[in-house]
């Protein structure tokens, strides 16, 4: 998998979205401050962020349903920027799923052919091919108030799917659904992607979603992109601190950093990479701290209290506390026994496993 | 259980007055026109249809009422988009400023519109002085129903409106968005969704529209109009004992409005069952119109309000002038009409009457209206939407249905009773005033128990308080805006009431102020101009009444005219 991101971004030829110096203003807010990033051709593109930080405003301004106060918009090399927003041609899936609950299901999925003047007998076979493709054969005469919100998400996506678009927009699709449709429905839109090979740009808070389908991903902040790149380089490198702090759980121990080594509260650490020197944060992932026997064979080790154990189920969180900080460790729950709040234990961590951050 | 034994008292006494009321003289009116003392028969329906003077007034009533209706979309539909969908200045008091020609009854604006429309009127005076005419034409003659449907449009169009700007309001944005989003332009767009979906609020509309034009008695009246069916009713009741094609009339008048607010209401409920689809997805954001955008809309909407107030006007300056014959604008002006309006003994007892009606109607409108909105959003007692709807009924009955029904059952039941509207109409009037107006007291009401939450009430009642304490002195002060404002809505209407007025009243000493304009223009020596004063009067009375009511219930005041 990982190689064949490497391929795709190495590819030349039009990228299949970019987006150049957008701004756009609300009144006194800046929901986007000079974003740009491009988007190549079959990505699975997530944006993500806390609410507010300008995703979505950045989606409805590629489907044209909001325009920027500056910047540009290409889709597949020619600028759509001044396009209005029926002449995009990026079906977008909206987070209310905005079902016309006038029309039925078949004439919801037809609207989009219809209005491209496809022949009736075109609509009926291409609208009978995507809902037998969504699953949702034989529904096709239901009102959208008649089905439930797994069904009707399907309904959008193929509404979106029947126009074989080069581009699909998503507005937080699942944030609608329960804990074990999230689930299916995730695993219906890698499949999509990849018999498709349609780009999708999906816009959500939901770290999980980003990380379990994401070919790359922008982390966005108060209307700018903090960070862009793949899922696990973003969470295990992560080159800033709202990045390091936004996905996954992390620990940050300040110290100041010089030729390889970091001095903290903790004591005196070598890291595996040393761009930066003096004040920084260590960003430690709970998972990299593991309880040692002995000298800890080459590992940072520090001696802390346990204060607190939380078994998760296949994980347990163990709260530690030394010098005045907290950490959270994540041991996998076989490994945790005999560990109990109040120990005083031995602890490691890889010199590798500590990223050094700008504070 | 003391509790409930109180409720049932309650719920007893409401069911009670709408049956007696409401429902007893729908019934009276229906039995009669297929019972007779011979038995069950057609003879008098089937009249309807075979009765040449019977069908062409039957006829010429459903041309009124469908050019009025559809002269009422023309005018609201495109208002209604721009008011729903885009931003200008003063947007708030143009809103406001519609409201206006709803308020102020064609009754009286039909005199106005006579004056300018009439032979030797302001109209024809202008052309014949700009020499595009040669001798005087008459407007009215010619094109009788000209006068009549521009006239009730012009007073009916804001109820569409209402109901119009509600409907697309309620559209989510994403709905809209969608469409444009897979490729519909704006043309599109509001053909196969905005259009649509806001199809059940201007059917609505457009059925209170329908039935209101196809039973009003006044403008007819006033033109001199007699072949349509409200005038040809008006005139049955003179032999209300004798001849049941009157009955018949109404029975058909009752069953097209019923039909109209049968299936408004089944496309309303529908709207309402898919709108809990999706939360709305965000707070929809006006476009800003361009300055000449906004001048263009000062242009359209003052444009009507003009044409709409203008007849209006022309009464006012009847009430103020010697002579307005053959001239453009009146000549000599005067105040002493207002004086005579008040001081002559037809019209000050007409005053003091329509008050007297009026204040009583209010009051029992207070007490049914808070009383049902109580029980069906409070108590929820058990069959609270029949209620409900029982009470939203008086919007699909005309009052000249009620007028012809109180009429017919109360002076042969209770001949020579203060339940006789020919000896003694006052409690009668009062009573039908009261049950025009219950639909906007419940909706009052109704609106208000919504916003307060039932936990204020339940503190009360957990402090100590009794039931009927718990509604004095926490739900009537939390709610007495809307209460209040309902008040006034209905005590203001009850002052203009025509249909039930003009039946209903029969001897001179009990008239209310519509009956006395109507005498009054029949009458010779400056009738006209004491009308007009009166009819002035009333309106700066119903005006003062809607300008605090608006200030009292802010945007909330629309909803009031809303069919569902």
């Amino acid at each position: 998998m990982v190689e064949n991101r490497t391929k795709r971004d190495a590819q030349s030829g039009p990228t299949a979205i970019e987006i150049r110096n957008v701004s756009k203003r609300f009144g006194a807010v800046a929901a986007l401050d000079e974003v740009s990033f491009a988007v190549q051709p079959g990505e699975m593109f997530f944006l993500i962020g806390p609410s507010g930080c300008g995703k979505t405003t950045l989606l409805r301004i590629l489907a044209g349903l909001e325009t920027p106060d500056s910047g540009t918009v290409f889709f597949n090399g020619r600028d759509v920027a001044s396009l209005p927003a029926h002449e995009r041609g990026a079906p977008m899936v909206f987070q209310n799923y905005a079902l016309w609950p006038h029309l039925n299901v078949r004439d919801n999925v037809a609207f989009g052919l219809v209005e491209r003047h496809v022949s009736k007998s075109e609509v009926s076979t291409r609208v009978e091919d995507v809902l037998k493709r969504v699953g949702l054969e034989g529904m096709g005469t239901r009102l959208p108030g008649q089905l439930s919100g797994g069904q009707q998400q399907r309904v959008v996506l193929a509404r979106a799917l029947v126009l074989n678009p080069s581009v699909i927009l998503l507005d937080e699709p699942l944030s609608n659904l329960d804990a074990k449709l999230r689930v299916e429905m995730r695993q219906e839109i890698e499949k999509l992607r990849r018999d498709t090979g349609i780009t999708f740009v999906y816009v959500t808070h939901d770290q999980t979603d980003a990380l379990a389908l994401a070919d790359r991903m922008a982390v966005m902040v108060a209307g700018k992109v903090s960070a862009i790149g793949t899922p696990l380089d973003l969470y295990a490198r992560p080159p800033n601190l709202f990045c390091a702090d936004f996905l996954g759980e992390a620990n940050f121990i300040e110290g100041l950093a010089n030729e390889g080594t970091v001095q903290t509260k903790l004591g005196t650490w070598r890291v595996g990479e040393y761009s930066l020197s003096g004040s920084v944060v260590c960003l430690v992932r709970p998972e990299n701290i593991q309880g040692v026997e002995g000298d800890g064979s080459g590992m940072n080790v520090f001696e802390a209290d346990v204060t607190g154990v939380r078994i998760n189920g296949a994980t347990v969180t163990v709260s530690l506390a030394v010098a005045g900080q907290a950490l959270k460790a994540t041991l996998l729950t076989q490994r945790s026994l005999g560990i109990r709040s109040g120990d005083r234990r031995m602890w490691g961590i890889a010199p590798e496993n500590v990223v050094l951050l700008h504070p | 259980m003391k509790a409930r034994f109180g409720t049932s008292v309650i719920v007893a006494l409401i069911v009670a007055t709408l049956g007696v009321f409401l429902v007893w003289p729908m019934a009276h009116v229906f039995s009669r026109s297929f019972w007779d003392p011979q038995g069950f028969t057609l003879v008098y329906v089937a009249g309807l249809f075979t009765h040449a003077v019977h069908l062409e007034s039957a006829f010429t009533s459903f041309i009124i009422a469908t050019s009025v209706t559809a002269c009422c979309v023309l005018v609201s539909l495109p208002m209604a988009w721009l008011f729903a969908r885009r931003s200008f200045p003063g947007k708030a008091v143009w809103s406001g400023l519609l409201l206006l020609p709803m308020i102020l009854p064609p009754f009286v604006s039909a005199v106005g519109m006579k004056i300018i429309f009439s032979r030797a009127g302001a109209l024809s005076t202008l052309l014949m002085n700009l020499g595009l005419v040669d001798g005087p034409v008459d407007w009215l003659g010619h094109f009788p129903l000209f006068g009549i449907v521009l006239l009730e449009t012009l007073h009916l169009f804001p109820i569409l409106f209402l109901n119009l700007v509600a409907s697309l309001a309620n559209i989510d944005p994403s709905l809209e968005e969608a469409a444009m989003n897979l490729g519909a332009s704006p043309a599109r767009v509001f053909r196969r969704v905005t259009l649509p979906l806001a199809m059940p609020g201007l059917f609505a509309g457009m059925t209170l529209v329908f039935i209101w034009s196809f039973t009003e008695l006044g403008t007819p009246l006033v033109f001199g109009l007699r072949r349509v069916l409200p005038v040809a009713i008006y005139d049955s009741v003179a032999e209300i004992g004798t001849n049941p094609s009157g009955y018949a009339m109404v029975t058909f008048v009752l069953v097209i409005s019923a039909i109209g607010f049968w299936i408004s209401k089944r496309l309303l409920s529908r709207q309402r069952s898919v709108a809990t689809l999706g939360r709305l997805s965000q707070a929809r954001r006006e476009i800003p119109l361009s300055f000449r955008g906004s001048l263009l809309v000062y242009l359209l909407v003052g444009g009507v309000l003009f044409a709409a107030i203008l007849p209006q006007l022309s009464v006012v300056l009847l009430s103020v002038s010697h002579r307005w014959f053959l001239t453009v604008l009146p000549q000599g002006f005067t105040v002493e009409f207002f004086g005579r309006a008040l001081n002559s003994e037809l019209t000050r007892t007409a005053l003091v009457n329509s008050l007297s009606f009026s204040l009583c109607a209010t009051v029992l409108d207070l007490l049914l209206g808070f009383g049902i909105a109580w029980l069906c959003v409070r108590k929820r007692i058990w069959g609270s939407d029949w209620l409900d709807a029982l009470a939203m009924l008086p919007l699909a009955v005309p009052g000249l249905v009620i007028a012809f029904g109180y009429m017919g059952c109360f002076s042969g039941t209770f001949p020579n009773t203060l339940l006789d509207p020919r000896m003694n109409p006052m409690i009668l009037l009062s009573v039908s005033y009261a049950i025009r107006r219950l639909p906007y007291m419940v909706r009052a009401a109704h609106a208000g128990l919504e916003q307060v939450s039932s936990t204020y009430e339940e503190a009360a009642a957990n402090l100590g308080a009794t039931p009927f304490r718990v509604v004095w002195r926490v739900t009537l002060p939390l709610i007495s805006a809307n209460l209040l404002a309902g008040a006034i809505l209905c005590f203001s209407f009850s002052m203009l009431e025509v249909s039930d007025s003009l039946i209903l009243a029969q001897s001179e000493n009990f008239y209310p102020i519509t009956k006395a304009i109507y005498v009054l223009l029949e009458s010779l020596e400056n009738g006209l101009n004491v009308a007009s004063a009166l009819g002035v009067w009333a309106m700066a009375l119903l005006g003062a009444g809607i300008l605090l009511a608006a200030a009292l219930m802010g945007k909330r005041l629309g909803q009031m005219f809303r069919a569902g």
